[in-house]
């Protein structure tokens, strides 16, 4: 059998053995090690679900002690062809979008006698939190602020939002 | 020159684009990584806290401001000497350079294409490590197919869990997904809001990316998939503000349309 021959079979029996692991999914294995270095174990699933989406909503309040109304950090953007070569704002944008999703994660496997702001995501949200109203309201003396973690429903009618998580009022 | 050797060496200048647009990035949001950014490392070193003290410590002087600053300069350096050929040193320094910077963002940055961009380092790194242990050519045909596997398993996946769900195959995951992305919401009149575009759209991503692995049929199909995933990235790009996948996945199809010669099915 010559190396052609022999690297076809192989490739079929990789790609079916790739796809029956698709359908039989085995134990999720989780460490810390192994959330740090899970670049080595890609699992190529992008855009496959539309489930709740984790979106962090801020408010503040000012020196008459009012708050505002809840508004999303979901970012938003405008485009440019030029963002193909640089896009630094975006990219870090996506990754503190990626902090979320994170924080609602730990949220759920969070057992009952460990405490939430304990948690690095949720340290790292509290300064998500802080520099978002930082940048969008630079001009305005803010006393407190707090951010609220809810799992939006997608637009598919059978799911409602749902609140995972309310800072306390956070001091400036 | 082979055309083994022209494959590894486009893999290598698409990379070293990659790895320089990526760093100069890093370069421009380093504010965010300081003490009073979001990802300030006093907060983010709890996440090594389970490590040995020597382990931390190492940690904690690699992430100090100014080290970062330095090992940037030298990956951008590091990067642009790819131009010029890979050798072991740079190929050994630019894989431990990216889990360096892996490890500071939880992990990783930018999801995917940090994957990717490990994916085509490590075949690098077997390319230019392997070569005094099995020979030049083993080494580049190693790397090479090692660099195509993971690329045509990423499409192929990615195709196979959307022919899974339901949302993909009748079209609303599309538009779902484009709407709460950075450039979102859609408007009103958006094409991809038209019931038969979104439908036509979800099954083509379906049906070419779980059909990747035909791309190794020959040379022409390789040519034909690679064409349209690169158009596929552009999209992403477009949509999503996903740049560094464009380039990420773009580095792998020299690869994949080698392999795809040395198969030649048609």
């Amino acid at each position: 059998m010559n190396f052609s021959s022999l690297a076809i079979w192989a490739l079929v029996f990789y790609f079916a053995a790739l796809f029956f692991s698709l359908i039989y999914r085995s134990q999720v294995v989780t460490g810390p090690w192994l959330f740090l270095l899970r670049c080595f174990f890609p699992n190529w699933r992008f855009f496959h679900g539309m489930g709740h989406v984790p979106t962090l909503f801020v408010r503040y309040s000012n020196a008459e002690k009012t708050w505002s109304p809840w508004q999303s950090t979901i970012p938003r953007a405008r485009r440019s062809l030029l963002q193909l070569l640089h896009n630094p704002a975006i990219n870090l944008a996506l990754a503190n979008q990626n902090l979320v999703d994170h924080l609602s994660a730990d949220i759920q496997v969070l057992k009952e006698e460990e405490d939430v702001q304990q948690l690095v995501t949720y340290q790292l949200i509290t300064r998500h939190a802080r520099d978002y109203l930082q940048q969008h309201y630079p001009s305005l003396a803010i006393q407190h602020y707090q951010f609220q973690l809810t799992l939006m429903a997608p637009p598919t009618g059978k799911h409602e939002d749902a609140t995972v998580l309310t800072s306390p009022a956070i001091a400036w | 020159m082979s055309a083994l050797y022209l494959a590894i060496r486009a893999v290598e200048c698409l990379c070293a684009i990659s790895l320089l647009i990526q760093t100069l990035e890093f370069f421009r949001i380093q504010p965010a990584l300081r003490e009073t950014g979001i990802w300030a490392w006093s907060k983010q070193r709890q996440d090594l806290l389970h490590n040995p003290l020597w382990m931390q410590r190492l940690a904690d002087f690699i992430y100090q401001d100014r080290q970062h600053q330095l090992h940037l300069i030298l990956r951008a350096a590091t990067a642009t000497t790819l131009f010029f050929g890979m050798n072991s040193v740079s190929s050994v320094f630019l894989f431990i350079s990216t889990l360096i910077i892996l490890i500071r963002w939880r992990g990783a940055f930018n999801g995917g294409s940090d994957f990717m961009t490990l994916a085509v380092l490590t075949g690098l790194l077997i390319t230019h490590v392997s070569q005094p242990l099995v020979g030049t050519e083993i080494a580049y045909r190693a790397g090479c197919w090692f660099i195509t596997i993971q690329s045509i398993s990423s499409y192929f996946i990615s195709g196979t869990v959307k022919l899974f769900d339901a949302h993909w195959r009748n079209g609303r995951a599309l538009s779902f997904f484009i709407n709460g992305a950075i450039f979102g919401p859609l408007k009103e009149n958006s094409i991809y809001k038209k019931k038969w575009f979104a439908l036509a759209s979800c099954w083509s991503f379906i049906l070419w990316e779980s059909t990747f692995p035909l791309a190794l049929m020959g040379p022409l199909w390789a040519i034909v998939w690679c064409s349209i995933a690169a158009l596929f990235h552009f999209l992403v790009f477009w949509h999503f503000g996903l740049n560094r996948f464009f380039w990420a996945w773009l580095c792998t199809f020299p690869a994949i349309i080698y392999c795809s010669t040395e198969l030649r099915l048609f």
